[in-house]
């Protein structure tokens, strides 16, 4: 075989190997549809749940199929997301607590407090696993868009507060 | 390939499973000369053990996610390509519809030597196929043993496993065909 038709055989090999990694990663992350249509099927907006959800998959496909290090950051990231998302679940359900004759919803709060838990959650690990930026900014991103499928029950509030957890969370840890 | 290169293979190997791209070009390189030099050997046929080592190739490179960080990457390599060239082999007799012991190859000369040709070629091909019925682990330690390659083990742990795989592999060819 002359190098040309080594070098045609590499192209097509490299192709395959990287149509192999991305089959892995959407059956990899294929479970995560259904908590994507859970939390669709259980929120008062469920085209926002959508939404986010299809970015999550997107984004979570898209750092598995790349690998190396931020491919660590799938699993906590979804993990500690899941805290955020199944809180405000739960207060979607209760919907709101009065005080007197004010009433307010129960989301915004939640989520802030799982935000809060996330990001310390995500710091232990991080801290723990020594890991470098790529595998906060994968996590972070996978945690936010795992928690915005629930924290999108009253609108950008909910994320904001969500995030705002989350950031606290993550930089008490990491100060320590 | 020396020792160096088994080494080198087996960390370039690693990081490709990771999904470092960078670690391709040179794995390919790497693996291409022993790959066909084995599908060369077993099929005893130029074009069709480059065709068997080509896609051999692309299977190891494709499957690479699954490559075991703790055992050498040779051996792992060439089990699948001698698993491609079984392959290969079955799919090409099929396509041509007669039995492989009537399918003379082209240019094969008449008379004693390449009745014994034929004859090594079928006893090599059924070597093969009885190798493809093994786990992938005695797949591994026979490739090791008779193509010199390292394996993940040595020693007493080496032996062991070979006379068990040897044992397997006889029982395999007795059941596919009926002789020892």
């Amino acid at each position: 075989m002359d190098s040309t038709d080594l070098s045609q055989l590499e192209r097509r090999a490299r192709r395959r190997y990287e149509w192999a990694r991305a089959r892995r990663a959407i059956l990899g992350f294929a479970p995560v549809l259904m908590i994507i249509a859970i939390a669709a099927l259980e929120n008062r907006h469920p085209l926002s749940a959508l939404m986010f959800g299809s970015a999550l998959f997107l984004v979570g496909v898209g750092l598995l199929w790349y690998g190396r290090d931020i491919r660590r950051a799938v699993l906590p990231g979804l993990g500690m997301g899941l805290f955020p998302l199944a809180m405000a679940l739960c207060a979607n359900h209760i919907g709101h607590a009065c005080m007197g004759d004010r009433c307010m919803s129960l989301c915004v709060p939640v989520c802030a407090v799982g935000g809060l838990v996330a990001g310390i959650g995500t710091s232990i690990i991080g801290v723990r696993w020594k890991q470098g930026v790529q595998f906060w900014a994968g996590a972070a991103v996978l945690t936010l868009l795992t928690g915005a499928m629930g924290c999108s029950c009253v609108g950008f509030g909910g994320i904001a507060g969500m995030a705002v957890g989350y950031a606290v969370g993550l930089i008490s840890v990491r100060k320590r | 390939m020396s020792p160096e290169q088994k080494a080198q293979l087996d960390a370039l190997l690693a990081q490709l499973a990771e999904g470092d791209r960078g670690a391709f070009t040179a794995v390919f390189q790497l693996l291409w000369p022993p790959v066909l030099r084995l599908c060369s050997g077993l099929l005893k046929n130029d074009a069709d053990a480059a065709d068997a080592a080509q896609q051999a190739l692309e299977k190891v490179l494709t499957r690479c996610a699954e490559y075991d960080r703790r055992r050498p990457a040779l051996p792992w390599a060439l089990a699948i390509a001698a698993w491609e060239c079984r392959t290969f082999a079955r799919k090409r007799t099929r396509r041509r519809e007669i039995p492989e012991e009537q399918a003379p190859e082209a240019g094969a000369g008449s008379g004693a030597g390449s009745e014994d040709e034929l004859a090594q070629r079928q006893l090599v091909q059924a070597a093969a196929a009885a190798l493809g019925e093994l786990s992938t682990q005695d797949r591994e330690v026979l490739l090791a043993t008779f193509w010199d390659e390292a394996s993940s083990v040595s020693g007493a742990t080496l032996r062991k496993r070979r006379e068990r795989a040897l044992k397997r592999l006889r029982d395999t060819f007795k059941r596919l065909y009926g002789l020892d």
